[in-house]
């Protein structure tokens, strides 16, 4: 520990153990867990123990207090379980003098035995439950602990605490047990115990005991519990006694089965997926049956998310898997029969016909249809995307239910049956389902089925972007298929119109889908040529001056990518004659200059650099002075991602003229590391031309650190290319970098105002050789508030808010 | 019986992050989605495993309500609808819906710009988030679906900030988020109407404490910046971009305008545009004054306080040579500045406070609580030497001043509200432990309604006694009204009729009308008795003894006597009959309707005490 912390630890226990003393923050003793955490895994916890006497005496003292603050005594039993973790550590603490005279005992019965808090009215607290169970998980490490736990009667307690009123205390002690039986299990018992546990540890028999206690219980929530216990067990434990385990509970768990209705459904299919993947679950053919008998126990929406867990499962027998991909179709099955005007199966494989459990759900409310629906979908969805999704997948019907639904949805289906009509009121505008159809149509689209089905999707299509209740965040929806295109002369006055919506989430979402679509159609001319022919473009440039900042970024993002296409002419509108001559350059670079808000100009700053990479038309008319304008414009802004793009811009500039970092493929031509001389000096000079130079280093002394980091990383690259190759200054000549570093100091304190003016690349390649650029990126490295965050910061922030306190904690924002 | 479930998965018992998850009428909501900003770890979101593990999120959860813009109330919402996968409706009040990603986003530069932490929620995120919001409006039920609805009522405390009623059919629970019951310079005071919800879930930040007056704290403020400004010293107010600024910058506006000061007011970052502009978008939730007064002169359209330029912070005087934005011009001197973040952790606050730390002369006016690890919070725990990097040490000369203008009840508004609510239940969050205690107490004492406070991850459980709404037939209803009874709202009344349960409906109808719709024949049931009397008389002279002894006692009644001999007594018929075996022996044949069941078994009591004699 360092020295001056052991030099604060005493008063900050004092602090902790006097009740006059608010406890400063409530991170406070978090962050002090995690310190002491820290440093009990980096060395011996009895040597800090008796370097630092204090701590064994602020766990008396907090026992000894009449009426302790539950959170410094949840502090003081996960505190003692950290120490304790380590076995000599442990047995210090069992019998530890302490220091004073008054205070002798065996410190860890009295923390965690029945005479300590346990027993206490603190013990109200969840905290302290909570603080309990911590300090025995962190504790419970050694044989000797094993020992302990049963002497105290620790494993008694938590079987209580597992039906804690706190979420948080009951998980903690279901998680506690799992811990303790892998312990007891651990060492002399590994290997193949038998099933019956008459060679099973004690405390291992006691767990098991319980849980089989548990399963055969009536109350529902007893048998969740064993249930989450075991599931824990088999998903983290992957010894060989597990088999055993599983072998002498797997009867009372397929007894659950045969119950009605089937206890904590929901946890025992997360028990039989967790066994069945667990190295258990090959090895034991009975699973499959459970398996199996469970699928066809469970209700539909019940057995949903088994279905979708074994289909996810590696080895596991076909027949098993066909009967839980039926699952999985049966309500899309339901659904295609209710649609269809003439009776036929749906075309699914065998099993999935839309049995009439599926239907008795659809009709009961509207509730569990719409809810079986969403799940259906989304489990298919997930499922289409996987590699061991089943083979051969129904990619027609599957399309034909989407799009069926959609229908439904749109009130647009005619059905003929009674559960068409049903299906009809219940669906009619309801948009969770019409996104999860839409979500799956999507993901469908991307699938490598089959291209039949396609008259389908393409008769739903126009009508899905046109409701603002379809609105999808964030990019274009992948309903908007990359294999099979749209119809253009339908989607684009779509687009229009979503273009011109008063909702700016209609906009901004229209104006995503067009950059997505351009940047795949971009080349083709059936695209190109609608495009052009459509006010897309033009709306898409009026938009650059949209109210809402984030459609403003978007259409900068949109016509930037119009723009690399070609596709984009500036707006000649009579409204805007003063833009009418200009490029899109000058007017992105208006935005980037002018605009209020940092979305467009960062926007701004990401077409550029993507131009700049693809040598955009406007670009490579005037390359030095497209960048020249582009940083002095990202120089000055205040927004600092706005100034991190713009160096990133400028690496991309440097690497065109000096080739790329590191790169070492070994199939490429080689090049030179480092560029020959002659080409070095004129790079410098053009760096100077564009006042890169001093935009970097400005940007190394940034108030915020990205961009800091940022300028480091850039011009180290820049050493790195021209130190090897020797530089202009072996010429002969000596630079002048006096005013060079003069400017460096007046940066790096702050005076970010003072220009630098005209500049000498050998001062500036001169100055970049004696900086220690490598030292400097190693602090950058570091998070800003590092400092804030140490432990030692930690204490003095402890030690000072006593006494100060009572004015400030009550408030918040 | 149907029950209300209540957990907080943060603001239990603690004023960290407010994260409540209510299941009401087989309905699962969660009330606010806040961040912890004391921790940089997973810490700081709340622990949403406990409902991951129902399976998928939206199945679960019907809605998601955000009271209010304060990052420890919508701070983790991006990272729960964009990273752990919830993609169900979140509502919110417009204010809130605007000024949300601003805050959201001033936040993901900081923790980004501070520690390089690449697992945040990043900006496309912050905007894919807000996409699925849906605004409400003040007083608007807004269906969430076919059964669940919320309304918003207005809370005060910051812009946009509300309270929000949810409801389930006949059972409601009012959440109000953080709330103000006091007006102040910009807002309004929280109201709600006597809605008498089973559940009032209300923060008690200030369980315990009557507040002073806020005039009391914004005078001193104004003359700490005064005096510091006058003996030409440097005001740094660290704030975050929305909220308080807006209220700090009104109040600097008013006094620099009534004292005629020409020194300007900077505020950094750019921010003030968009912020100053929703202020002036949103002016119906602000206070009445500034409502009346809008139209002459909005207080949002400030003359002194200017954006902020980086180089200004150079200005060792007046009138310096800036080189920033175009051409170089002059700049003025810097006196006051608001600056972002509020904690003094990073950024641009953090830069001015290191230039203007050595300074008697200058000051830093901390408005807002600092968690640990921040230089504001090192600072307002009195340390005056802080360890920089490389072992450098700043030494803190400046003035440290604290001041609060937390916008929250104090235990009187609790109190208030709760009088207001009229709820069946109270339970506190957002608050600390003991403070609650004392209130739930108070609250017990004196409305005599049951008051909780679980801690974060315990459930309180209450059952409800659902009243069932039944519509009534008007065919029923105008034969009520026939009988002159008006319908009165403060006297309910009993109303026979047959409950009609169809469809999950419930109405009652007259009976014959019930016939009718069921499509049912009417069967009269009667009930039947034998009486036996000794009575040598023949059968229509005892017939006529029953009709004179039930005539003389049954006075209320209509009693009958019929040609055929036999005597009624309203639906009561009585005849008499002579004894098969034996003939001084008379036999009574009693039946009634079960309307009458009553008086029936009264009449058959009475005539088996026998006759009187004959006179």
């Amino acid at each position: 520990m360092d020295p001056e912390c052991s030099r604060l630890l005493p008063a900050l226990c004092a602090v902790l153990v006097d009740p006059r003393q608010p406890v400063a923050d409530d991170t406070c003793l978090e962050k002090l867990l995690d310190w002491f955490k820290t440093v009990t895994e980096a060395g011996p916890s009895l040597l800090l123990l008796q370097e630092n006497p204090c701590l064994v005496e602020l766990l008396f003292r907090v026992l000894k207090a009449h009426d302790p603050r539950p959170r410094v005594l949840s502090f003081s039993l996960r505190l003692a379980g950290l120490f304790a973790a380590q076995e000599d550590c442990f047995q210090y603490l069992q019998v530890t003098p302490s220091s004073s005279v008054s205070q002798q005992g065996e410190l860890l019965p009295m923390l965690f035995g029945e005479s300590g808090p346990l027993g206490g009215a603190a013990w109200t607290a969840p905290t302290v439950r909570s603080g309990w169970l911590q300090g025995l998980r962190s504790l419970a490490q050694h044989p000797g602990a094993l020992r302990f736990l049963a002497d105290c009667g620790a494993v008694d307690t938590i079987f209580s605490l597992q039906g804690d009123s706190s979420l948080f205390v009951a998980s903690a002690a279901g998680q506690l047990l799992v811990h303790i039986l892998a312990l007891a299990m651990r060492g002399p018992a590994e290997g193949h115990p038998s099933p019956q546990g008459c060679d099973w540890p004690a405390c291992a028999q006691k767990i098991v005991c319980h849980v089989e206690d548990s399963l055969r219980s009536t109350a529902t929530l007893q048998v969740t519990q064993a249930l989450n216990v075991l599931t824990t067990t088999f998903g983290h434990c992957h010894s060989p006694w597990t088999q055993g385990l599983w072998v002498r509970l797997s009867p009372l768990v397929a007894c659950l089965l045969e119950k009605d209705p089937i206890p904590a459904s929901h946890s025992l299919v997360d028990l039989l997926l967790s066994v069945a993947r667990s190295p258990v679950g090959s090895s034991d053919c009975g699973l499959w049956e459970t398996l199996a008998q469970t699928l066809s126990h469970l209700s539909p929406t019940q057995a949903g998310p088994l279905a979708l867990g074994i289909l996810k499962l590696q080895d596991c027998p076909q027949a098993l898997k066909t009967q839980a991909f039926g699952v999985l179709l049966q309500p899309l099955a339901c659904v295609l029969k209710a649609a269809a005007q003439a009776p036929g199966p749906p075309g699914f494989p065998e099993g999935a016909t839309g049995d009439s459990i599926t239907v008795d759900t659809f009709l009961s409310s509207k509730s569990a249809c719409v809810g079986l629906l969403c799940q259906a979908l989304a489990h298919l969805e997930l499922l289409q995307l996987l590699p061991q999704r089943p083979s051969p997948w129904p990619q027609a019907p599957l399309l034909r239910a989407a799009v069926a639904i959609l229908r439904f949805c749109h009130g647009s289906a005619a059905p003929t049956s009674d559960v068409g009509g049903h299906l009809c009121a219940v669906l009619a505008g309801c948009v969770r389902v019409q996104r999860a159809a839409l979500d799956f149509l999507g993901t469908l689209s991307q699938g490598t089925g089959s291209e039949e089905g396609l008259p389908g999707h393409t008769q739903v299509a126009p009508g899905l972007p046109q409701g603002p209740q379809l609105l999808r965040p964030g990019p274009p929806h992948p309903a908007v298929p990359r294999r099979y295109p749209w119809p253009l002369q339908e989607l684009l006055p779509v687009l229009r119109k979503r273009l011109c919506s008063p909702c700016w989430e209609a906009r901004d979402s229209g104006l995503e889908f067009l950059t997505q679509v351009t940047r795949h159609w971009g080349g083709q001319a059936a695209f190109r040529h609608a495009l052009l022919a459509s006010e897309v473009p033009e709306l898409t440039g009026q938009l650059l001056r949209d109210p809402e900042s984030y459609v403003r970024a978007s259409a900068v993002t949109a016509t930037g990518q119009l723009s690399s296409w070609g596709l984009y002419a500036t707006p000649t509108g009579p409204e805007h004659p003063e833009v009418q001559q200009e490029s899109l350059f000058t007017e992105l670079l208006h935005i980037l200059s002018t605009d209020s808000e940092g979305f467009p100009r960062r926007a701004v700053m990401h077409v550029f650099t993507q131009w700049l990479k693809d040598g955009h038309a406007d670009v490579a008319e005037d390359l030095e002075q497209f960048v020249a304008r582009v940083l002095q414009a990202a120089s000055q802004d205040l927004d600092w991602e706005v100034r991190a793009q713009g160096l990133e811009l400028a690496l991309v500039f440097l690497e065109q003229l000096l080739g790329q970092p590191g790169s070492r493929c070994p199939y490429a031509v080689a090049l030179p590391e480092a560029a020959p001389p002659a080409t070095l000096a004129q790079v410098l000079q053009a760096l100077c031309r564009v006042q890169l130079f001093e935009f970097a280093l400005r940007a190394l002394f940034d108030c915020d650190r990205p961009v800091a980091q940022k300028s480091c990383d850039l011009l180290l690259f820049l050493k790195a290319k021209a130190t090897p190759c020797g530089g202009p200054q072996e010429a002969g000549a000596s630079p002048d970098v006096v005013s060079v570093e003069a400017a460096l100091q007046r940066w790096q304190a702050g005076e970010q105002g003072q220009p630098l003016g005209e500049l000498e690349p050998e001062a500036v390649m001169a100055v970049l050789r004696s900086m220690d650029l490598e030292g400097l990126r190693g602090m950058l490295a570091k998070s800003s508030d590092h400092m804030e965050k140490s432990p030692q910061s930690l204490l003095q922030d402890m030690l000072a808010t006593v006494g100060v306190l009572g004015e400030n904690e009550a408030d918040c924002y | 019986m149907p029950e209300i479930r209540v957990t907080p998965l943060g603001a239990g018992q603690d004023v960290g992050r407010s994260c409540i998850l209510v299941s009401i009428g087989g309905k699962n909501v969660m009330l606010d989605c806040g961040m912890h900003m004391g921790f940089s770890d997973d810490r700081r979101f709340p622990d949403f495993s406990y409902i991951t593990r129902n399976g998928r999120l939206t199945d679960f959860l019907d809605c998601v309500i955000i009271s209010h813009f304060h990052l420890d109330h919508c701070g983790a919402l991006p990272y729960f609808s964009e990273m752990v996968g919830y993609d169900g409706p979140i509502y919110m009040t417009q204010p809130t819906q605007a000024i949300c990603p601003i805050l959201l986003e001033d936040y993901r530069k900081i923790a980004v710009d501070k520690k390089g932490e690449a697992n945040f929620f990043t900006s496309q995120m912050i905007k894919d988030c807000m996409k699925k919001v849906v605004a409400v409006h003040l007083h608007q039920t807004v269906q969430v679906d076919d059964e669940l609805e919320i309304k918003a009522y207005y809370a005060g405390h910051v812009l946009g900030a509300a309270m929000f009623q949810i409801k389930v059919g006949s059972e409601s629970v009012v959440y109000t988020g953080d709330y103000n019951m006091t007006p102040d310079r910009h807002l309004g005071a929280a109201w709600i109407d006597k809605c008498r919800p089973n559940l009032l879930i209300t923060e008690s930040t200030y369980a315990t404490t009557i507040r002073d007056s806020k005039r009391c704290r914004e005078r001193d403020f104004l003359k700490k910046v005064h005096e510091t400004v006058e003996r030409g010293g440097k005001v740094l107010i660290p704030v975050f971009a929305l909220g308080r600024a807006q209220e700090l910058c009104i109040l600097l506006e008013t006094f620099w305008e009534r004292m005629d000061l020409k020194a300007p007011i900077y505020f950094s970052t750019g921010l003030t545009e968009k912020a100053n502009h929703y202020y002036k978008l949103f002016i119906p939730w602000t206070n009445q004054k500034i409502r009346k007064t809008f139209v002459q002169r909005n207080m949002f359209e400030f003359k002194h306080i200017k954006a902020f330029d980086r180089a200004f912070a150079d200005s060792p005087g007046p009138m310096v040579r800036s080189g920033l934005r175009g051409p170089a011009r002059l700049g003025p001197c810097l006196q006051v500045v608001f600056a972002t973040p509020g904690m003094l952790h990073a950024g641009q606050s953090l830069q001015i406070f290191r230039k203007w730390a050595g300074s008697e002369r200058n000051m830093v006016i901390m408005p807002g609580y600092c968690v640990q690890g921040t230089v504001g919070h090192k600072i307002l725990s009195g340390q005056r030497k802080l360890e920089m990097e490389g072992r450098q040490v700043l030494e803190v000369k400046m003035q440290v001043e604290y001041m609060s203008f937390s916008a929250h009840a104090d235990a009187k508004g609790i109190m208030q509200l709760v009088g207001q609510a009229e709820p069946e239940n109270v339970l506190l969050v957002h608050g600390e432990a003991k403070k609650m205690e004392f209130l739930k107490q108070k609250i017990e004492q004196e409305f005599r309604v049951s008051c909780y406070m679980p801690a974060n991850g315990e459930t309180v459980t209450l059952s409800t006694s659902p009243s069932i709404p039944v519509g009534i037939s008007l065919g029923l209803l105008k034969r009520e009204m026939a009988q002159g009874l008006l319908p009165d709202a403060k006297k309910p009344r009993l109303l026979h009729g047959t409950l009609i349960m169809k469809d999950s409906n419930f109405r009652l109808v007259s009976s014959e009308q019930a016939l009718k719709e069921l499509g049912l024949a009417e069967h009269q049931l009667r009930f039947t008795c034998r009486v036996h009397l000794h009575d040598t008389r023949k059968e229509q002279e005892t017939a006529l003894r029953v009709y004179s002894h039930l005539k003389s006692v049954l006075k209320d009644h209509c009693v009958q006597h019929l040609p055929d001999g036999s005597v009624t007594v309203e639906s009561i018929l009585i005849q008499a009959a002579a004894h098969s075996e034996d003939p001084s022996t008379k036999v009574l044949l009693v039946s009634w309707t079960y309307q009458d069941e009553e008086l029936g078994s009264y009449l058959t009591s009475l005539l088996k005490k026998g006759l009187p004699q004959a006179s």
